[in-house]
Formats: C-alpha cells, structure tokens, sequence
C-alpha cells in the first residue's frame, strides 16, 4: 500500500509537469484552433537557456523566472515570424509549418549545444520526508508545489484580469472582438509568449529527471498531448486534470503491469490518445463537437 | 508508330526521358552510388504513399514511418524466421501493411484533421518502443540481419550481354526498387486521373460539397489509407532488403518527417512531385554531412555537429518556407514559372479588363 | 450642424464581388440617422466598410479625418462602437465579461462605474444575469447587451445593424426607447440600419434609402414618411 501511494505521489509530480505543458497546448489551441507540435522544442530550448544562464553563475531562482520572460519573448516572435504569414491557411498548412519549426529547433540546439546530455539542478533536494507513512522527495513536492502554482497564475490571469479576458475574447470570437478594440492579431502573439512561458516550466522541471539534451521533450511532448485530449484540448481545467490522470496512470502502469514496464509507458501515453479519440474526442472536459478543420 | 511518338504531348517525352535515365545510369555509376540512388528511390515510394493520402485525400499522417517500419519487419521476419526469399516477401508486405493502413483509416474517419495529425505523430514517436518488445520476433533492439540477395542467372547475363560488364548486388537491388517505383508510380498516375481520384480530391476540397454529389466518403478516405499504406509497407520491405539490416532505430519519427518534407517540397497533389521530394530529402543530409567536413576552413568540432543538426535544422526551415512562400512545392514553381513564360509569350492580349482594382485597405 | 461621419462615393465588395457601387452619405453629429433598404441591398456591408471589415475605395471621414487603411480596431478606438448584424455577443463568456470588454480600453473610473449604473438602469435584466453565460440569454437580452456594452464603449458614434431584427414589437419599442434617449443624454450619435423603416423614421431625424449598393432616396425622415410614393416603393408601408 505504501509502495502503491509512493507511485501515486511520484506520478502526480510527473503529471504536474505533463499538465504544464498540455496547458501550454490548450493555450494555442483556444488562441487558433490549432495543435502546436512545436511546443515541446520550445519548451526545451527555454531549458538550454535557463541552464546557460545558471552555469554562468545565475542563481537558479533567478535564472528561473528570467527564462520564462525571454520564453515568452521568443513565443511572441515565433507568432509573429512564423504563424503570422500563415494565420488564415488551411489546418494542415499550420501543422505542417509547426512540425517544421519542432524541427528546426530540436536542430538548432542541437547545433548548440551539442547531443550530450548535461545534468540539470534542481532546485530542491532528492531527500525524502516522511509524510503520514508515505515517503515523498523534497524534489517531488517542489515539482508539484512549482507546477500548481504555474497553473494557479495561468488560471488568474486568464479569468481575472482584462488581458486575460481579451486573450479569451479575441480567441473565440476574433471578428466580434476587433469590433470592441481587442488587437487580436497580437493577443495570439500573446497567447504564443505565454504558452512558450508555460511550456518552459515544464522543461525546466523535467530536466533534472531526464538530463537536458535536444530530444529530451520528445516523449514528454506525447504524454502532454495525452494530457490535453484526455482533458478536451480546450478545456485549461481538463489540461491539469489530464496531466495528473496521465502522470499516475503512466507511473501505475510502468509499476505494476510487468507487460509495460519501464519501455512501453510511451505506449501507454498513445493508447490514452487513441482511446479518448476514438470513444471521446472532447474528453472529460471538452465542449461537445466544436470541430475545427 | 513514329507519327504516334511525333504527335505525343511533351510530358511524356519528359517521362521517357526520364524513365531512360534511371534505367541507364546505375550501369555508368559505382555500386555504392547506386545503392544510395536505390534508397532515394525506396523514399520516392513511400513519399508517394504519403502524397495519395495527404496531397489527394486531405488527411494527415504525421506517422507513416511506422507504417514502412511494419513493411520492412514483415519482410525481414519472413525471409529470417520463415526462410523466404526475400524479393517474394515484398508484395505480401505491401497487401499486409495495405491492409493494416485501410483498417487504421476506419477509426481515423471519426478524427478531425488536426487529431488524426497528432494521433499519427504520437504513433510514429512510440513505434521504435513498440518494435523492441516482441524481441522474439524483431530482434529486439539489436533487429534482424539479413542476406542480400545476387543478381539471379537472367539478370546477370542480360546485363553482361548490355554492358559488357557483370551486376553486382546492388545493382539488381536497384533495379528491382525502380521497378516496383515505376509500377507503383504509374498506378499512382492512373489512379489520380480517374474516379478514385477524383472522388478524393473532391473530398480533400469539401466534404459536404462531395457528400453532395453522391461521392462515398468513407469508403474513398479509407481506401486512401489503404493504398498509401501499402506504398509505405512496399517501402519499408525495399528498406529492409536494400539495408540489410533493419533495427527499431531504423524507423525514429524523424523519419516520418522525411517523408513529409519529401512530400510538401516535391509539391503535394501531384505524380512527379514525390520523386523530386525524395531526391531533396534523401541527398540533402548526405551531401551536407560529407561536404561540411571536407571543407578544411570548418573547425572540426563546429563540422561534427553541423553533420548531427544540420538535417534537422535544414528540414525545419525548409518546411516553414515552403509551406508559407510556394505550398505547392517544386512542382508549383515550375508550372508557375512556366505559365509566367507562356504569358508573356503570348503578350498582354489577355489581361483582365474592365474591374475596379482592389484597394489595399484591408480587413 | 457639422458631420460627424461622411462617406463619400464609397464602393465596396467581398473578393470580386463589388456591392456598394459609389454610397455617399452624411450623419450629422448628435443626430440619428436611418440607413434603409431591401435585404442584400447592402446596408450591413456599409458597415462593415466604416469599420474596416470590407475593403473599399472612395472615401470615409470620421470627426473630420479619413479611417483610409485603419484597421477594425483602431476605428473602433477611436470613437466608433458598430453593433454588427447577428449582435458579436461572445456567448463563451458571462453576461459581465461581455460587458466590460466593452468598457476595457476606457481608462474613466469613475465615469465607468457611473455607466454601468446607467446601463443596469435601462437594462434591469442584465444585473440580474450579470454572473451567467451570455448563451442562455434570450434574443431580446442579448439585443440588449449588444446596446449596453455598444454603450459602455463611450463612442461618439454607435453604429446599430438592425436592433429590431427577430424581436417581439413591445421590446422592439423600448429597445428603440432607449436607443433615442441614449442619443438624447449622451449626445451618441447614430447610424441606425433598419428593415423596419416605419420605426427607424420616427426615431431619426434623417434617412437614407439604399437600393442595389446605391442611394435611391434621401431626406428629412418626416419628408420621406410623408411622401406617399417613397414609401409605397421604398419603404413597403
Ligand atoms: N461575406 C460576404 N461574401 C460575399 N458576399 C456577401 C457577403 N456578405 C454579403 N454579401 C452580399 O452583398 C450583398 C449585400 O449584402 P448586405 O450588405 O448584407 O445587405 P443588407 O445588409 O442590406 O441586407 C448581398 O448581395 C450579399 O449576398
Ligand atoms: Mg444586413
């Protein structure tokens, strides 16, 4: 029983980080109706910046909120180089130029910063304490404690501010929004900074579980897209209730189904998708059939 | 006869051309360099299946590297375990894999573009994962060996008699990849011209509007599936015999986004398009990587990881440029430049007359 | 009186369609004007051109200078509130989140909260749905939302695409009500397309009648309600 709630805590630190990322998903999506295949490389990128900047002697607690500041700088740019020529093409036009870019960014750090993994710091300790029998890593609480505040400020942000109620705005309905002063050509330049933002907590997060290297995000970017559809790709709440359900249901699985083991948990985070697909393709909390092709 | 020829449109004195240089040249070439052209032509097939699903049909398989990685390990399982020759495995690997792609089409019908993308790129991440397990059958990481085959008695005199010289076995590899790459292209062409075609085309422009007119959406879309995939499983089984080798980290996703620049550089919606994309996309790396480290200016260790990124970051950018300056790749700049050259052959004779030019205020 | 808006042998379309083939017009500031006509006769596209939503050529002045290549939003900053055909309610959010998108760019505090007053004053209904989703307002409701948030935009000029449109007459009446006495206190002006013309010529001081994307009619709104053959041809009552 123990053992079993150390799996769960551990997987709900892990989702913490998936539910990041599938945030960062859910932002764009709401933005343009559109899945951005490269958040994962931009997240990664963030984290090669976040640890250039630490190992020139930035302290970490710095270097941590500067990283998302020059993210959210590079999502404007990326929105406003790349997505902006292209806004109104077809889905798949955008698809395909967001795998171009994922690409193009997994080859620029690697160009680099090389292919050998680095050990990225925590901020938090590996030793664990002993909470109601249960033995939880200060590293595992700080993820938690780290990813709940993240989506906590997203959450503010988003429902509580007059920003966040433009970025909604111009988001659902771009036509009725220009007509009210909403600029929304750059609330979608706002929506990729912040996604990037959201993203790079995440990378930065995972980084000292699975050391920094360019492909680090590859598969983390799947259980995030798992997180995301399980949730209803639209749905913030469903981000954050996916990434926890996928995290502890990967973690579960890897440890108790010796058919999946350590090397088909990846294939875990595809049944999900394929499930929800296929039997609910709004997910848990997805509004019904607002298909946008 | 000669009136006939005389009297053809010139594209398909463009085809006989070409068609004549990829039957010649392998004899006038080193082994190596035509086992490498038999590779670009394997990546012309699979590029092609590709271009049937997404440039004909409209829906978008982020994934189909997994579907030339089932391609390749049913042939390399049937000729390991089950000792079959393996020019004779092709085609089952081809029908096998065809028949997993229509079947993989029926739940994409319920996916909206966008999930099928991201259903099929998931798919194409975890593959290499999915191949390890059943290592009995696959190898596991270490994959399966395999035996090339040699040229066989025909082969060999008919090509001594031609050239005077003898085949080497990856010439007759090569020979069989080009002509499994024309049957297939040719059917592809047929395929496109006529009902099916058009039946996809109509869908990929409006599902409602073909609906319509009476055109059976279901059956055409998962027949699309069907078909590319058997062009990616004919694929991956001419990989399989062309390598010789084949390992789960034979198939890693990038591969699938090969394919997909393959498809969107050579020009989506149309025959010569793939052969073009997968030209780029398969000599692109190769030169790059072997021209960056004989240019002695290049320090070594800058040349290194260019080798190791620079694909990747040529790949990135070339998508994003194509998809956002000329969507209809290679092929729409040639059929643009040349209806720019017609035009002004014929003068201004034709230009529009008559409408209010529009007013760059804008929307 | 000055003009607060001129167009000026507009000509507008969609693609290579043209709809408007040279409208000229003038709202006087402080007035009420109607823009009447047929259905497709091009009456939401003069909008939209206003507002930068259509392309067009010619020339539109607002308070003096040309709106020539300014984007929807910087129209809208500077002083123009277009209620468009079909209301722009943003059914995803709540009643009051519609209605401070309106007011968000207003920097007035003060004055912002003293409109709000005004607004839950002529529209009782709205306080009370403040915290609901702006779906499960009725038609009426939300005609009544568009106004409001139209209202709390503080523009010199409110642009108004058929308010009556698919409403009960009673509420189509105090919805006019409140349109006449937001002109009268607040001295907005108004440019008010209508099908229903009986009910915009009582409203406003002048009209225009569109047909087929030109100016068919124009005149005093008395004049034209007493001109026998303009309505009988133009106005259908
Ligand atoms: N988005 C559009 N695209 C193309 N044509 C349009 C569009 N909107 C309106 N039209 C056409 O423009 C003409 C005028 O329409 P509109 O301005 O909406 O007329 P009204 O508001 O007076 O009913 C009609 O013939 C209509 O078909
Ligand atoms: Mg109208």
């Amino acid at each position: 029983m123990q053992a079993f709630l150390q799996q769960v805590v551990s997987g709900i630190a892990i989702g913490g980080i998936f539910a990041s990322l599938a945030l960062a998903l859910v932002l764009i999506y709401n933005a343009m109706g559109l899945v951005n295949f490269a958040q994962g490389e931009m997240a990664m990128l963030a984290t090669f910046v976040a640890y250039a900047l630490i190992s020139r002697g930035m302290s970490y607690w710095i270097a941590f909120p500067v990283t998302l500041v020059l993210a959210f700088g590079g999502g404007v740019v990326i929105q406003r180089v790349v997505i902006r020529p292209v806004e109104r093409a077809p889905i798949l036009t955008l698809v395909i130029i967001t795998l171009g870019l994922a690409t193009l960014l997994n080859g620029l750090a690697g160009f680099m910063f090389g292919y050998v993994p680095r050990s990225f710091p925590s901020a938090f300790s590996a030793q664990t304490i002993d909470l109601l029998g249960v033995f939880i890593s200060y590293r595992d609480l700080g993820v938690i404690v780290v990813s709940g505040l993240v989506l906590l400020a997203v959450y503010l942000l988003l429902q509580h501010t007059t920003v966040g109620l433009t970025l909604r705005a111009a988001a659902h309905h771009p036509e009725a929004s220009r007509l009210l002063g909403v600029q929304v050509s750059w609330m979608l330049g706002l929506g990729w900074g912040l996604a990037a933002a959201v993203g790079a907590v995440s990378g930065i997060m995972v980084a000292p579980i699975l050391l920094l290297e360019p492909n680090m995000m590859q598969s983390i970017i799947i259980y995030a897209f798992a997180a995301a559809v399980l949730g209803g790709i639209e749905s913030p709440l469903g981000a954050v209730v996916g990434g926890l359900t996928v995290g502890v249901t990967v973690n579960l699985a890897g440890a108790y189904i010796p058919f999946v083991g350590g090397d088909l948990q990846l294939a875990v985070g595809l049944a999900i998708i394929i499930v929800v697909l296929i039997i609910r393709p709004n997910g848990l909390f997805g509004r019904a059939a607002t298909r946008r092709v | 006869m000669l009136q006939r020829i005389r009297g053809a449109p010139p594209r398909y004195w463009l085809v006989g051309v070409v068609v004549l240089f990829f039957v010649g040249f392998p004899t006038v070439i080193s082994s190596f360099l035509a086992s490498e052209w038999a590779q670009a032509l394997i990546l012309a097939i699979a590029i092609m299946g590709l271009n049937i699903l997404v440039g004909y049909s409209g829906q978008l398989s982020l994934g189909h590297g997994a579907f030339m990685a089932l391609g390749a390990y049913t042939s390399a399982i049937l000729a390991h375990h089950f000792k079959m020759d393996i020019v004779a495995t092709i085609p089952i690997a081809g029908l096998l894999t065809g028949l997993v792609g229509f079947v993989f089409g029926i739940p994409a019908l319920r996916l909206s573009a966008l999930y099928l993308a991201l259903a099929t790129f998931a798919l194409a991440v975890v593959t290499p994962s999915l191949i390890k397990r059943p290592a009995g059958l696959t190898g596991g990481v270490q994959g399966i060996i395999l035996t090339q085959p040699d040229p066989p008695g025909f082969a060999q005199s008919a090509y001594g008699f031609l050239t005077g010289t003898a085949m080497t076995s990856d010439q007759w590899i090569y020979y069989i990849c080009l002509f499994c790459a024309l049957i297939l292209f040719w059917f592809a062409w047929n395929l496109v011209r006529h009902r099916p075609g058009r039946a996809m085309r109509a869908i990929r422009d409006g599902e409602v509007a073909a609906a319509a007119s009476g055109v059976n959406i279901a059956g055409y879309k998962t027949l699309a599936f069907g078909i590319s995939a058997f062009y990616a499983g004919i694929a991956g089984a001419l990989f399989a015999l062309a390598t010789g080798f084949v390992s789960p980290d034979t198939f890693p996703v990038s591969l699938s986004i090969q394919l997909l620049v393959g498809a969107v550089v050579g020009g989506l919606a149309s025959i010569p398009g793939p052969l073009l994309g997968a030209i780029f996309a398969y000599f692109l790396p190769i030169e790059s990587s072997q021209w960056v480290p004989s240019q002695s200016w290049i320090p070594d260790q800058i040349a290194s990881t260019v080798k190791n990124a620079g694909p990747a970051v040529t790949y990135g950018a070339v998508l994003i440029l194509i998809m956002i300056f000329a969507p209809n790749g290679i092929v729409g700049l040639v059929y643009r430049g040349y209806v720019a050259l017609n035009r002004r052959l014929r003068g201004a004779a034709d230009r529009e007359t008559g409408q209010m030019p529009p007013n760059p205020q804008t929307v | 009186m000055t003009a607060l808006l001129e167009m000026e042998a507009v000509h507008a379309g969609y693609g290579q369609t043209s709809v408007l083939h040279g409208v000229s017009l003038s709202v006087p500031d402080g007035s009420v004007v109607s823009l009447l006509g047929a259905n497709g006769a091009g009456k939401t596209t003069t909008l939209r051109a206003i507002t930068g939503g259509v392309r067009w050529t010619g020339d539109i002045r607002f308070g003096g200078r040309s709106l020539r290549r300014m984007s929807t939003e910087d129209v809208v900053r500077g002083g123009i509130a277009h209620v468009p055909e079909g209301r722009g309610i943003l059914t995803e959010l709540t009643v009051d989140e519609n209605l401070r998108l309106g007011s968000h760019l207003r920097r007035d505090t003060k004055e912002v909260r003293k409109d709000y007053d005004r607004v839950f004053e002529y529209f009782p209904v709205l306080k009370e749905r403040r915290g609901l989703s702006a779906s499960t307002l009725s038609g009426g409701e939300q005609q009544m939302l568009a106004l409001a948030r139209a209202f709390l935009m503080k523009p010199r000029l409110m642009l108004l695409d058929e308010p009556s449109l698919g409403l009960a007459p009673m509420i189509v009446r105090s919805i006019f009500e409140i349109i006449r006495s937001i002109n009268q206190s607040s001295r907005v002006t108004v440019l008010l397309v209508e099908q229903n013309a009986r009910i915009a010529l009582d409203l406003s001081t002048r009209a225009y009648v569109l047909e087929v994307g030109r100016v068919a009619v124009e005149g005093e709104s008395e004049e034209l309600q007493g001109k026998e053959s303009v309505r009988r041809s133009y106005l259908g009552y």
